[in-house]
């Protein structure tokens, strides 16, 4: 790699790296979701929605009762996370993963914002670099 | 000379020519036709969500630090950007400071979550670059954020006087020396300049100038006068990035994923003021 090409590179990570999904957030978070309602839970993923200004991963939920809860994690913007290598199908249908976030302010909402979702071997998730890196 | 003195004065070159070619920038600046710098390209904006963060709130006659109380504001309403308290950040009129604390996206929705434009100064805030293109009589500013545009004559050309007010106002551009001088008025006043809520009144005009200090580099400054809002004008300064050559604009739909958030109520719905002249 050419050295400019490196720097420049070095350069635009440093504009477009989040440190979480919400952290590139252009409009207010705390408009929408509640740091006093933090949450953590563990499921499956349903599908991903690679859509604007934010993903959403579906991961359902069994619940005590037998029935499930489909919890709709909100991440960062889909072009945002293309340039840092990721993909909608990095991340396939019926991977378990944890995730801790806030819940919505609205309480009828399944949202989940400032998420962390990791993997059962501990990688975090549409955060720094990621699958597709070698494309910028 | 003794040689191992020889070896010592070689190796001292060679670092400091190393030193010097990894610190030389490329100082060909691009040329339009006109003579003029040309900007064209797909600038790395930096992400500005709060305007007022300590140290980058200048003075424009002297871009040194404007000397703020920063004392808190108690009283004012829910935190809009992640639960910063608020403060005297910034050199407020009664006016301002009344708005400023007034500010509720939280309770009364903001209207960048209800995907309505950004406004000039939030669009150039934003976090997903711009793309520009430009000749001589115009400036096309491509941003990525919800894939807007912003039209710039920089060639004498006048917008009609009585032109609407909106959401980005109007924008004509001229050059002073090699920077171009952009300024923009005629807001509609239900924008805000960045994701924090720091207000302004429809007298606001925004002067963003614009340097290339190398091919790949921009010096960004933009100057807030609104003397309903503030009692003074001030500045922020920001250095742009060219992107690489792979890195590409692309298309950006607010409305995709939060419009059903709108009808879910998971987002507030903004409403416009009901005393719409108060601005």
């Amino acid at each position: 790699m050419k050295t400019d090409t490196l720097w420049l590179r070095i350069a635009t990570l440093a504009f477009v790296l989040p440190g979480t999904g919400g952290a590139l957030a252009h409009h207010s978070t705390a408009a929408e979701f509640e740091s006093g309602k933090p949450v953590t839970f563990t499921g499956t993923v349903q599908k991903v929605m690679w859509m604007n200004p934010h993903i959403y991963t579906y991961v359902e939920v069994k619940q005590p009762d037998g029935t499930s809860f489909v919890y709709h994690v909100e991440g960062g913007a889909p072009n945002g996370l293309f340039r840092q290598g990721w993909r909608k199908d990095s991340l396939p249908v019926g991977t378990l993963v944890s995730v801790s976030g806030w819940r919505a302010r609205n309480p009828d909402s399944p949202n989940v914002g400032q998420a962390t979702m990791t993997t059962a071997d501990g990688s975090k998730l549409f955060s720094g670099d990621g699958p597709a890196k070698a494309a910028p | 000379m003794p040689r191992p003195v020889r070896l010592i004065c070689v190796a001292a070159l060679q670092c400091s020519l190393m030193t010097a070619w990894a610190a030389t920038p490329d100082t060909t600046i691009p040329q339009m036709a006109n003579g003029k710098p040309d900007l064209s390209g797909h600038w790395a904006n930096p992400y500005v969500p709060d305007m007022a963060r300590a140290g980058s709130v200048l003075d424009p006659l002297t871009r040194k630090p404007l000397q703020l109380s920063r004392a808190p504001l108690p009283d004012a309403r829910a935190s809009a950007a992640g639960g910063t308290p608020r403060s005297m950040d910034l050199p407020y009129t009664d006016w301002g400071l009344a708005r400023w604390k007034a500010y509720d996206p939280v309770n009364e929705g903001d209207y960048a979550g209800s995907c309505l434009p950004f406004g000039m100064s939030r669009n150039i805030n934003s976090p997903h670059g711009v793309q520009f293109v430009q000749n001589p009589a115009a400036l096309a500013m491509l941003f990525e954020q919800n894939t807007w545009f912003h039209w710039v004559p920089t060639a004498g050309q006048k917008w009609p006087d009585d032109i609407p007010p909106s959401w980005n106002g109007v924008s004509t551009g001229h050059w002073e020396g090699d920077t171009l001088v952009v300024e923009t008025t005629g807001f509609n006043g239900y924008t805000r300049l960045d994701t924090a809520g720091h207000p302004h009144s429809r007298q606001l005009k925004l002067t963003n100038t614009f340097r290339l200090v190398d091919a790949r580099t921009i010096e960004h400054t933009v100057i807030v006068h609104d003397p309903k809002a503030y009692t003074r004008d001030w500045m922020n300064v920001r250095t742009w990035k060219l992107k690489p050559a792979s890195d590409v604009v692309m298309e950006y739909s607010c409305e995709e994923n939060n419009l059903g958030n709108l009808f879910s109520g998971a987002i507030k719905p903004w409403k416009p003021p009901e005393n719409d002249d108060e601005d």
